[in-house]
């Protein structure tokens, strides 16, 4: 799918969650397709299809801290150096995911050694690696991981989320 | 879709006028406070705050901690018995003095868990079942009760009392509650009058802490806020983190960060105060103590990594270091505690030298711990110390001795009935026992090898549990089972449409075999029930309003909040029926006697078997004496902690802790026994080279019953973990995720390696309860002799590597849970 009918396809409000965005969005560059059947229409959230950085700028190991959908949701934007599960880019090793621990909402650091972030508040901790899946922590949900896409020229764009960001009723707020 | 379970992306919240409900969270005996909102399907709350009950502004992100976010998992959409559709929320209480808005893994997704036709609770227990034509099908109450109730009196008119076998839930929470378990003990102990009676997570009718019991010490003595006042903290045998989270969030942290500084000057002004220190027993590396590490500083915790089965010594090697300091509390000694003297020779004269070689832990270590609990501060005035024990000492190598080395430990110190000090159990659910004597003697008889592997019994009567997987040599237990439930079933299938006598006198004749007449009561189709001949649905939590106490005697209302499905009916309610139907039978032959022993049971509310069950604990610490439902319903989440005092204006008065002003206290002496013969015989033998430790992990409660309906907790734990060290996992050559089978003479299981140096070599620890592994199945059945309690963490078995699994292995992290 080109961007341009990426971006009309979003425009009439489309793209879902509950990975159909990703599946969608992984594009050339991609990781290999799931043949998972598709899940039932969850929602129909008008996520923004976001620019978050160039390819080049990411350095191994280096998390950008940028924000998606708006201002107000911190993220973390990853080159893992190992393949990753929904990673994008040549060795499907870039990811993004929310910055706010799915239990309370603290702050969570990444950790490059371990490829895990880690919450300072009630020690959640979850694996980069592996879609933000819990490694221990009083969390009751997996953390949200940014649904990515890059296009021919390596531009990484953020198009959706899986998983409701902490401190929200809906990942678009409104 | 993602490889790994992320929830929705949205959530509805509840408009302002949703119904509103408080309840307590169902799992574990911390008892976190909980909110609940109603309201029909079809409706939401507006993100304005004006038009949400939450009064929150949802046009914007939220700030960390809150205490109004609500998760997916806290959502559901539940079918009322009228048709009646409505969004359910749970959200943890912020008002609540025990979790402040915090909540576990196991308790914030309670959402995912309430019976919803359309989720993954849709296979609730919805109707009675009956063994009928080699399968188990759906029949009436008055079937299912009909045939039991003649079964039940055939029986024990023909054999007495011990005929009939009960293993039951004896819970607070969501397993139970002070209503369900009086009617348990109704039935049983004043109805059928069995000692065959044991308690759900063990063979026996027994307590867990005789031995405290026997020093005059309650189970649950003190409150959380001495957890935030204490000088030292001592965990023995717990992994809080995983297994009492908010206890250990809430009120352990931050004391040793500090945090808690302010409230000691306030409330113990008189002494100078420091943050926190944390000593930890137990012969893993855990996450707890990874976290007290961090939260304190590495000088601050003390973990004393102690290898199996030698509590004891570990214990009264501290009470010696201690006493020969002269650090003992001498007018505690003198002026609340009697049988010293008892200790002087045993507990006091244990072999320093030999401790260290038996624990593994040095003397220097040993005396760290010491000064941490007993040397005084500065002033000379004593430290407070809490002291606080589960499992792994409980479910250890001699349940007696090993519960009264730390009672007598915690005697020596005087750290009892002060601020800041205390010695009792953590706790595993939460407590809600009320009920008539049990009929038998002290040790109590051991169930499952004389009334179920030894057929002294020939009914069984199991509620609320799955002992063929969580009972000690599970793997016999099941074995014994099938054999003897088959015999019924073959009179059931040979009786087909015949009269009741026919089919009654054919399980007799089938019993008289050695056939055994299998009734399950559950929330769920368990694996127990698989050998049923009668399963029997019954309500769960938020169904029926129940009562219990948390760790430290916290009372409260867990209101009802929806129906139960199908015709599921509370526990109370299910043996009431049987002890009516059974009552009726006996007037109808006369028997006046048998009649009355089964009358009494015609409540018609939750709330009348409440206050019918106060005689139970009259002069117990769950004491509750007159308060009543409309009571506790104006104290919400924060109720009152029992005993209750006094009722003024309508208000239970309660305790905040125990023997602040009374109370005097036994020392029991205790000495270590050595490993038990069934033990030793596979310490001696190279087949079986590793020690098998077990517990709980954070992720999941107990059997994972409600669990498997959550598949954000099966896809972190599909399979049972067996935790093996680097070393061992090279000599066996395997990678992180390989399916392993452990095995030894008792019996075999598989579980998925997890590598990593949290064990000694030598020493593994698994996942003790995984419907798709039975860690139960090595163990032995071997009990100490005197309070029918098992060695359930300690048996050894060979590993085998099976193979690998590469899908779980590509879905699950290995990055290992014991770091901070
Ligand atoms: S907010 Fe991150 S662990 Fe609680």
């Amino acid at each position: 799918m080109s961007d341009i009918s990426r971006r009309s396809f979003l425009k009439f409000g489309a793209c879902v969650a509950g990975g159909l965005c990703a599946s969608e969005a992984l594009g050339e560059a991609a990781a290999p397709r799931e043949t998972a059947a598709r899940p039932a229409l969850t929602t129909v959230l008008p996520y923004p299809r976001l620019k978050l950085a160039h390819a080049t700028q990411l350095k191994t190991g280096v998390e950008l801290r940028l924000t998606y959908p708006d201002k107000e949701s911190p993220i973390s934007l990853l080159k893992l150096g190992k393949k990753a599960i929904n990673g994008i880019g040549p060795d499907a090793d870039i990811v993004a995911y929310s910055r706010l621990c799915s239990h309370m909402g603290g702050s969570l650091n990444f950790r490059p050694s371990a490829g895990e972030f880690q919450c300072p508040l009630h020690y959640a901790r979850f694996d980069a690696a592996k879609s933000g899946l819990i490694i221990i922590g009083q969390a009751t949900d997996n953390l949200p991981q940014i649904q990515l896409h890059m296009d021919r020229k390596g531009d990484i764009y953020a198009v959706g989320i899986l998983g409701l960001v902490y401190g929200r009723r809906a990942n678009i707020l409104g | 879709m993602s490889k790994i379970f992320h929830g929705p992306d949205r959530v509805p919240i509840p408009p302002r006028d949703a119904e509103q409900f408080t309840t307590v969270c169902s799992y574990c005996i911390v008892g976190c406070g909980y909110r609940v909102y109603k309201w029909p399907e079809g409706k939401e709350g507006g993100p304005k705050p004006a038009h949400n009950a939450l009064q929150v502004d949802f046009t914007r992100q939220q700030g960390a901690q809150t205490g109004t976010w609500i998760s997916p998992a806290m959502h559901s959409v539940v079918t009322d018995r009228d048709g009646t559709r409505s969004h359910v929320v749970l959200l943890p209480d912020a008002d609540c003095v025990v979790n402040r808005g915090n909540h576990s893994i196991r308790g914030g997704t309670h959402g995912s868990v309430l019976y919803a036709p359309d989720r993954p609770t849709a296979d609730r227990l919805s109707h009675p079942l009956m063994y009928r034509g080699s399968t188990q099908l759906p029949t009436t109450w008055q079937e299912a009760i009909d045939l039991s109730a003649h079964v039940i009196k055939a029986a024990l008119d023909k054999w007495g009392p011990d005929t009939v076998a009960m293993k039951c839930f004896d819970h607070g929470g969501g397993g139970g509650g002070f209503e369900n378990n009086w009617a348990v003990g109704k039935f049983f102990f004043t109805g059928i009058g069995t000692q065959m009676a044991s308690i759900h997570n063990r063979p026996a009718y027994n307590s867990e802490v005789f031995a405290a019991g026997d020093a005059g010490i309650a189970a649950l003595p003190s409150a959380y806020l001495d957890a935030e006042l204490a000088d030292t903290i001592v965990l023995i045998g717990a992994n809080s983190y995983e297994t009492q989270s908010i206890y250990f969030l809430e009120h352990m942290l931050p004391n040793l960060t500090g945090a808690s500084l302010v409230k000691k000057q306030q409330l113990l002004p008189e002494e100078p105060h420091a943050a926190g220190r944390m000593i930890i027993v137990d012969p893993r590396r855990t996450s707890t103590v990874a976290i007290a590490e961090s939260a304190a500083g590495t000088a601050n915790v003390l973990h004393l990594q102690i290898r199996n089965g030698t509590d004891i010594v570990l214990m009264n090697a501290l009470s010696r270091l201690i006493y020969e300091q002269g650090w003992q509390d001498q007018a505690f000694i003198d002026g609340r505690t009697k049988n010293f003297d008892a200790i002087t020779t045993t507990n006091l004269a244990q072999d320093l030298e030999e401790a260290t070689k038996l624990t593994g832990i040095s003397n220097a270590q040993m005396m760290q711990a010491a000064e941490w609990i007993a040397k005084p501060k500065a002033s000379n005035i004593r430290r407070r110390t809490l002291l606080l024990y589960e499992k792994g000492l409980i479910w250890g190598l001699k349940n007696y001795e090993n519960v009264a080395s730390v009672v007598d430990l915690a005697l020596l110190t005087g750290n009892l009935g002060k601020a800041g000090t205390g010695c009792g159990r953590l706790g595993g659910h939460q407590e809600g026992y009320s009920r008539p004597n049990y009929p038998g003697k002290r040790p109590p008889v051991n169930v499952d090898e004389v009334a179920i592997k030894g057929g002294a019994s020939k009914v069984f009567w199991v509620a609320g549990c799955n002992p063929v997987g969580g009972t000690l040599n599970a793997q016999q237990f099941r074995i014994t089972l099938e054999k003897r439930t088959a015999l019924v079933n073959q009179a059931l299938d040979e009786t087909a449409g015949g009269t009741m006598e026919r089919r009654v006198a054919a399980i007799l004749d089938a019993m008289e075999q050695g056939g055994l007449f299998l009734l399950v009561q559950d929330i769920y189709p368990i694996d127990t029930a698989k050998y049923a001949h009668v399963v029997f649905p019954a309500a769960q939590w938020g169904e029926m309003n129940l009562t219990s106490i948390n760790g430290e005697r916290r009372l409260r209302l867990y209101q009802k909040f929806m129906d139960p499905p199908g015709v599921a009916e509370p526990d109370w309610k299910i043996m009431a029926m049987m002890a009516q139907r059974i009552e009726h039978l006996y007037r109808a032959e006369g028997n006046r006697d048998m009649a009355v022993r089964f009358s009494g049971f015609d409540w018609q509310t939750d709330e009348e078997v409440f206050r019918a069950a106060a005689v139970g604990v009259a002069g117990a610490q769950e004491d509750y004496g007159e308060t009543t439902y409309a009571m506790l319903k104006a104290i919400g989440t924060n109720g009152v902690q029992t005993p209750i005092k006094k009722i003024e204006d309508g208000k239970p008065i309660g305790t905040v802790r125990l023997y602040e002003e009374s109370g005097r206290f036994t020392f029991i002496p205790a000495k270590w026994p050595g490993y038990p013969e069934p033990i030793s015989k596979l310490m001696n033998d190279e087949r079986y080279p590793f020690w098998v430790n077990n517990g709980r992990a954070n992720h999941g409660w107990q059997t994972l019953y409600d669990d498997q309906r959550k598949p954000y907790v099966m896809g972190r734990e599909p399979l049972p973990f067996v935790e093996i060290h680097p070393e061992d996992a090279s000599k066996l050559e395997l990678a992180n995720g390989d399916l392993v089978e452990l095995f030894n003479p008792h019996g075999s299981v598989t579980a998925m390696a997890v590598i990593v140096d949290s064990n000694r070599p030598g020493h593994v620890f698994m996942l003790f309860e995984h419907p798709k592994g039975w860690l139960n199945s090595l163990t032995t059945g071997y009990v100490d002799p005197d309070t029918t309690i098992p060695y359930y963490k300690g048996t050894k078995a060979g590993i085998r590597k099976i193979g690998a699994l590469p899908e779980w292995q590509e879905r699950l992290t290995f990055i290992p849970t014991n770091q901070a």
